[in-house]
């Protein structure tokens, strides 16, 4: 169990208090009296989630995380890493001991190869950012930009599970059900930790698994579509449905009463009733009918589109709206991805497909003033090399040694830029920031120290960064 | 056989020998009592007060410890810490006069009293007395603290015949000093339904309940375990079990997660263990080594030896290049064969000593050796391609004797054919001269679709009589491959004189129809034949239903191509290509062009189009279509002859036999492997000899013992820890918790057992009655603990909330598998034969990457055990009802209760589907009344109440839908009720 104590009871008896309302479909006269107090007493177990998560080790400000995650490694010296250098060693033969070239036939020699997009400063700070985003250039005065972030795998698979859950080969517990785990939930009707993505990332569901943590802080997959969480949408008309639950409500209770209201028993009776609750909550946090013109067309989102990268963010943004810790946005899936080894230019309609929505998002948190108490993440599992085998190769190879991610929002510095690779962006040399260091950064974000927020599972106490990590204190505000 | 009277651990004594004569004599002892009078009154209040919060134990900041004579001795970094009497050349004396270090440091306490200090030095000056020998440390325990661990000792004598009151006594005196009264025996439903699921994993049926119920007989619950107990169900309900520990999965969980098409042998094995009561030292022996152990035995138990090491070949693969990751897979291995089989989590140790538990580095890398000298079937990966290493199951005599009725049956279909195309040919000929002529043709390029018509007019018109042939042709070109060709044809009667006008007839709409009959009657009296035209025309007339494994594509053929044939779904089915749903195909084979013919019913114009089009453009050269029009009716009467003509049916052969392969385990180059510093592989240490755990005597491999494997199997069940393990696994089994809790760790993390006379005693008998589960089980199930109620008493509840004292059975949900095969027994649909391989695509197929790996969920009526499990994506079902964690040991399944399982109850089509056929098949019943009451015993196994049949009926009248919907919506609110999920 959790080394950190529980100390909130009382809010959770008003988020009871709160919720008492939605029985509204339970019409059992049982329900008002004798197994209300049963209920009451399994509120803490309840559908299994700890509603109260942990106390934080600090105070805090952000309580939700929006985690962008651009599958297939995102070129740094073609987006956020300058690199006036490498144009000007165009061709250039180099040596590196690097993890994709080793033993590859076809790549005995290396040759540098220059950036395809101009960069230029931006907002007040100045940072400059390159022609492939042009709108999140636009709010680099929220961004701070990790330009040094470096990985432990240069495949796909390890990289993007190392990125996910600080393991590089086994399956362990996502950062958004440690998170969840932690945080504890505010919305009963929509599960803590939401991924959204149009096609599985590499490493498949482990990328948003729970692993040995609670099954509740288990990441809930969307895919974009008409209906974005399984089972949701009621399989017969909402008065059968009604009907049926009202019956199942009384034969459950009547069982209950005859069992001792044993809490396996009533935690499930619970549940329908959230599960209910969820039927309606999700569809209403999936609709973006009442979000006005401006609104859509500044996320570049048609009326009634119901997928896309834009109506991504969209919902994210309602879904934080509505109490979700931590919604997970992917962009692509395990092909047609940023992984360009055959082509740089194939970056450019993925840029285009997020770079748009992405600055909608932290202008519309901004404006709502969801920014201060939201942090957004944006990453990527690695960069790309700043080489290839010839000088004119259209393509860029994995990268582990270096790449760039960026924070906003909530407890994070403004406008700034954190870290250098060298010239030629070939190594994190400057503040080098791992995968690990990373993770307890966006841990202690949300007020946990990262040592200290473990889990007991087969004898061992297990964290996200495993026996390493390190704060990055330059980004903290 | 090993000995099974050899109980005793003797590894341990081994070690305290040999320990005991590395120390000598305690020079300790000669010092004079006065100095340690000393040191005990002065010196160790400081040392443990102030000193061994960082200088004891695994704490040794500076790499000084100060716990023990030798540990100051030895000193820190920076040399000894104590020269005994010479305060001023002690490091420890300068460091807390804060002269060097400053030592305590501010943040633990700061600097030592002045008295303090003035001890410290006069012990010093007086020699420094000290009497802490050092323990002797095997990793995370000293050898004394492991010589006494509880799970290492010898289990007791066990003598006279075992009753299951004695299983009571060990409970009941528990209870009896807690001063908690049991609960008393269930009602005999409850009863049976426990022991039916627990047995089973499937409930009893309505009339067994009944049954049972009115026996009265004192033997009817004996005869009832004994019948679950001889059910072939069983042996799935614990296998399965077993499967949780051993991580059993179907995919090999590398980067493309790749199907193991072979692991099911082993899957089914372990069911077929439990179901025979194989002795549980024979199924320790058969998973670790039964390649070895049986390599000589007769041909049967040599395919099972082999299939059985489907145990060590199931570790999971890593990486994109699995072998570069195989110190992974082996840390796998070992984590999971020492939780497994011991107890003890020995994959700790890849990295470091144990922190807890006696297992050492070197204990690790020496299992390591006995695997690495071990092949495993490899999976295949992305940069490796496919499977191999795949272990025969049958010697190749053996299977030339297998595949000998199936070569001759292609001997005679290859006469067959040659006789009647021989005899084809010739009419074909004949009929054919001089009467052809040709309406259209065009070469189809790579990935091309062409108009049947030329290019000025949409359609092409031809008058016909009746018996003309329209025949279309479609040849290969130089290479013959990926020639699979859509051929989209319509024909139209334009104006006839004595058919009807406006009659079509369109290939595609043959989809449905095609093997029928070759040639094939349609509509207004045409007729289709699919021909191999390659000299002269001979019918396609092997049928396949099935093809590469696509229930959705039917085929004419002759031989394995030419041939024609549909994809009958809407959809499109993603075979060797992807070929487009409700549409009919030709495939010419190499040099053998493919022809459709359509014999025309009556006089008249039709119209003709369509397109030929490359169904698989992967072949670079396309394809060739020729459309002719045979005016001579005999060529029409020849073909429709050949389909009547009393020649003997070709009879399709079938597949042939392959070698049947296991994914297992042989012996590979025995060699031992050095340490890997920190668990880096590319820092190699010290080689470590091929052994057992030192702990346990650290016994060597022989010289000639290959791997060592078969010697391991002997070394674990030589320790009683092993049976305690099992015996354990079984209780849980049972009561939903072990005796110890941490059924995986019975180190010093773990928990301790509830009743530890319990377990040894239970586990002395497993051993003594040969290790039979069965056995086992009738011990337990014939305990008034196992049959007591499961009523939560509030003074129990007070006294012992988590139910360790087992005054009451503990209410259980049903497991994933449970639930979904209940929701199929409800239904009538569930299959109880057990399934064999996964429908997986042909291995020749497979083109899995890290960016389209393997993924597939397969459908199936079967119980739950046999569903395929996927270690990177889990199962939707299992993953969302608690199912086993493909990629680590589940002792134990948790239970959650979240809302999307309520939303599975509530709208998954599974479970709706499910309903309305609980509903469908009661509806022969008279009333009403008589049809709830078929419900409730159908699915619950008894009768309504007199008020729950009321609420039933007013439910069923106020039902917003018609009675049938409603008669669903009754069954769905039983299936998804508490009633139906939990066991008692």
């Amino acid at each position: 169990m959790s080394q950190v104590p529980n100390k909130h009871k009382n809010s959770a008896w008003q988020a009871t208090v709160c919720d008492c309302g939605r029985r509204g479909f339970l019409r059992s006269a049982v329900a008002g009296s004798m197994l209300f107090p049963a209920l009451v007493r399994q509120l803490l177990a309840e559908d299994g989630r700890d509603k109260l998560g942990h106390e934080p080790h600090f105070p805090t400000r952000a309580k939700q995380v929006i985690f962008l995650f651009m599958t297939g490694g995102v070129s740094h010296v073609d987006t956020f890493d300058p690199k006036p250098a490498l144009t000007r060693d165009h061709g250039r033969e180099i040596k590196a001991d690097h993890p994709e070239i080793k033993d590859r036939p076809g790549y005995e020699k290396i040759f540098l190869k220059r950036p395809q997009w101009d960069f230029a400063p931006h907002g007040d700070c100045g940072t400059q950012v390159s022609t492939l985003f042009p709108h999140v250039a636009d709010c680099v005065d929220d961004l701070a930009l990790i330009r040094s972030m470096h990985t432990s795998h240069s495949n796909h698979y390890n990289a993007t599970l190392g990125m996910h859950t600080g393991s590089f080969a086994f399956s362990r517990p996502s950062i958004g059900s440690w998170l969840s785990y932690g945080l504890g939930s505010l919305n009963r009707n929509l599960p803590d930790f939401v991924v959204i993505a149009p096609h599985q990332t590499y490493a498949g569901t482990q990328v948003y698994a729970s692993d040995f943590l609670p099954g509740p802080h288990q990441g809930t997959l969307v895919v974009p579509g008409a209906e974005p969480i399984a089972n949701v949408a009621p399989r017969v008309p909402r008065s059968r449905q009604e009907h049926e639950l009202a019956a199942l409500e009384e034969t459950n209770e009547a069982h209950a009463a005859q069992h001792e209201f044993d809490p396996l028993l009533t935690a499930r009776l619970k549940s329908f009733e959230t599960a209910f609750g969820m039927q309606m909550a999700v569809p209403d946090a999936f609709d973006l009918s009442r979000e006005d013109d401006a609104t859509m067309s500044s996320y570049g989102l048609a009326r009634g589109q119901t997928t896309g990268f834009g109506w991504q963010c969209l919902v994210s943004r309602r879904l934080v709206e509505r109490g979700v810790r931590f919604v997970e946005l992917i962009d692509t899936g395990s092909s047609n991805n940023w992984d360009a080894h055959g082509d740089m230019l194939t970056h450019e309609p993925l840029a285009r497909n997020v770079d748009q929505p992405i600055a909608a998002l932290l202008k519309d948190l901004k404006q709502r003033g969801m920014l201060d108490e939201t942090l957004v993440v944006w990453t990527t599992e690695f960069g790309r090399t700043p080489f290839n085998n010839s000088a004119d190769a259209k393509g860029r190879e994995h990268h582990p040694w270096a790449f760039s991610s960026w924070l906003a929002g909530a407890g994070v510095k403004r406008g700034i830029t954190y870290g250098e690779t060298d010239e030629h962006g070939m190594r994190a040399v400057v503040d080098p920031v791992h995968v690990h260091d990373f993770h307890a950064t966006i841990l202690r974000l949300m007020g946990f120290d990262h040592e200290r927020l473990t889990y007991r599972h087969a004898g061992r106490d297990y964290r996200l960064t495993d026996v390493h990590g390190r704060v990055v204190q330059g980004v903290l505000a | 056989m090993a000995d099974r009277k050899a109980l005793l651990p003797r590894g341990i004594e081994f070690v305290c020998c040999a320990v005991a004569c590395a120390l000598g004599l305690n020079t300790a002892a000669a010092l004079a009592d006065e100095g340690h009078e000393f040191f005990e009154k002065q010196v160790r209040p400081i040392l443990v007060a102030r000193c061994y919060q960082c200088h004891s134990g695994a704490k040794t900041s500076g790499g000084l410890s100060l716990e023990t004579r030798a540990g100051w001795q030895r000193g820190g970094d920076s040399g000894a810490a104590v020269v005994p009497g010479k305060p001023d050349e002690s490091p420890l004396i300068e460091a807390i006069n804060y002269r060097s270090l400053e030592m305590p440091p501010s943040d633990k306490g700061g600097k030592l009293s002045d008295a303090e200090i003035v001890a410290l030095t006069t012990w010093v000056t007086r020699g420094a007395p000290d009497p802490r020998e050092e323990q002797q440390r095997i990793a995370g325990m000293s050898l004394e603290e492991a010589k006494a661990w509880w799970a290492f000792q010898p289990l007791p004598e066990f003598h006279g015949p075992a009753s299951a009151s004695t299983v009571d006594q060990f409970i009941d005196a528990q209870l009896h000093d807690a001063g908690v009264t049991a609960n008393p025996a269930a009602d005999r439903r409850t009863l049976i339904l426990r022991a039916t699921y627990d047995l089973t994993g499937l409930p009893p049926t309505a009339a067994e309940v009944r049954a049972f119920v009115a026996d009265n007989s004192p033997d009817a619950y004996e005869r009832l375990i004994e019948r679950l107990l001889s059910s072939p169900q069983y042996g799935v309900r614990w296998g399965r079990h077993w499967l949780d520990v051993v991580r059993y999965a179907d995919t090999a969980g590398e980067n493309t997660d790749r199907p193991l098409p072979h692991a099911w042998r082993y899957r089914n094995w372990v069911f077929d263990a439990f179901n025979r009561d194989l002795p549980y030292d024979e199924f320790v022996r058969m998973q670790l080594a039964g390649d070895i152990l049986l390599a000589t035995a007769d041909p049967q138990q040599r395919r099972e030896g082999i299939i059985a090491t489907g145990y060590l070949a199931i570790a999971r693969r890593f990486g994109h290049d699995i072998d570069k990751d195989i110190h992974l897979t082996h840390e796998d291995a070992i984590d999971n064969l020492s939780k497994t089989f011991l107890g003890l989590t020995g994959g700790c140790a890849r990295c470091h000593d144990h922190k807890y538990d006696p297992i050492t580095s070197a204990d690790y890398y020496a299992l390591y050796g006995i695997l690495d000298s071990t092949r495993l079937s490899f999976p295949g990966c992305e940069p490796k391609g496919q499977p191999r290493d795949l272990v025969p199951l049958l010697t190749e005599s053996e299977h030339a004797e297998l595949a000998a009725p199936w070569k001759a049956a292609v001997a005679k279909r290859d006469a067959a054919r040659q006789a009647r195309a021989a005899a084809d040919k010739v009419r074909f000929k004949q009929a054919t001269e001089g009467s052809l002529r040709v309406l259209a043709s065009s070469l189809v390029a790579e990935g091309q679709s062409v108009l049947l018509t030329s290019s000025d007019s949409a359609n092409l018109r031809v008058q016909l009589r009746k018996g003309d042939v329209l025949q279309l042709t479609v040849s290969p070109n130089a290479n013959h491959g990926a020639d699979s060709t859509v051929v989209d044809w319509t024909i139209e009667a334009a104006n006839s004189t004595t058919g009807g006008s406006g009659h079509r007839w369109s290939v595609t709409e043959l989809v449905g129809d095609l093997t029928r009959a070759n040639p094939l009657p349609v509509a207004h009296e045409a007729t289709w034949c699919f021909l191999d035209v390659t000299d002269g025309a001979a019918l396609l007339d092997e049928k396949q239903e099935v093809v590469s494994g696509h229930a959705e594509l039917h085929a004419w053929r002759l031989g394995e191509l030419p041939s024609a044939f549909v994809n009958s779904a809407a959809q499109p089915v993603d075979a060797w290509t992807e070929l487009p749903g409700h549409s009919f195909f030709v495939h010419p084979g190499p040099n053998r062009p493919v022809a459709v013919a359509w014999i025309c019913p009556y006089d008249g114009d039709f119209r003709i189009s369509g397109r030929v089009a490359d169904a698989h453009p992967s072949g670079l050269d396309g394809v060739s279509f020729e459309l002719v029009h045979c005016a001579n009716p005999d060529y029409s009467a020849a073909l429709l002859e050949l389909g009547q003509s009393p020649v003997e049916p070709i009879v399709d052969p079938g597949q042939e036999p392959l070698m049947p392969v296991a994914f297992a385990a042989v012996d590979s180059q025995p060699h031992d492997v050095p340490i890997h510093e920190r668990g880096d592989p590319e820092k190699p240490g010290e080689l470590v000899p091929r052994r057992f755990l030192a702990v346990f005597g650290g016994q060597l491999v022989n010289a000639d013992g290959g791997s060592g494997r078969a010697q391991l199997a002997e070394w674990i069940l030589e320790q009683p820890i092993a049976a305690r393990v099992m015996v354990n696994r079984i209780w849980q089994g049972h009561f939903g918790r072990g005796l110890v809790r941490s059924m995986n760790d019975f180190g010093s993390r773990g928990e301790q057992p509830t009743h530890r006379e319990l377990l040894d005693w239970l586990s002395a008998r497993f051993v003594a009655s040969d290790y039979s589960l069965k056995e086992t089980h009738r011990l337990i199930m014939h305990s008034a603990a196992y049959q007591r109620s499961s009523s939560r008493d509030p003074a129990t509840l007070t006294a012992d909330p988590e139910n360790r004292l087992l005054a009451r059975f503990e209410r259980r949900r049903l497991s994933a598998e449970e639930l979904r095969d209940s929701l199929l027994v409800a239904s009538g649909d569930l299959d109880t034969q057990p399934a064999e391989a996964h429908p997986f695509p042909p291995e020749a197929s497979w083109n899995f990457t890290q960016h389209t790996p393997f993924n597939a969920v397969y459908e199936t009526n079967k119980r739950s055990a046999f569903l395929m499990v996927q270690r990177q994506r889990r199962h939707p079902f299992l993953a969302q009802f608690d199912g086993a964690d493909p990629n680590a040991s589940t002792p134990r399944r948790e239970t959650t209760t979240v809302p999307t399982q309520a939303l599975y109850f509530m709208n998954d089509p599974f479970f709706h589907q499910q309903a309305e056929r609980v509903a469908a098949r009661l509806a022969d019943a008279s009333t009403d009344r008589d049809r709830v009451s078929r419900l409730y015993v159908e699915l619950l196994q008894r009768e309504p109440s007199d008020a729950e049949r009321q609420r039933a009926i007013v439910f069923l009248e106020k039902y917003p839908g018609e009675r049938a919907a409603a008669w669903a919506g009754l069954a769905r609110v039983v299936l998804a009720s508490n009633e139906f999920l939990h066991v008692d």
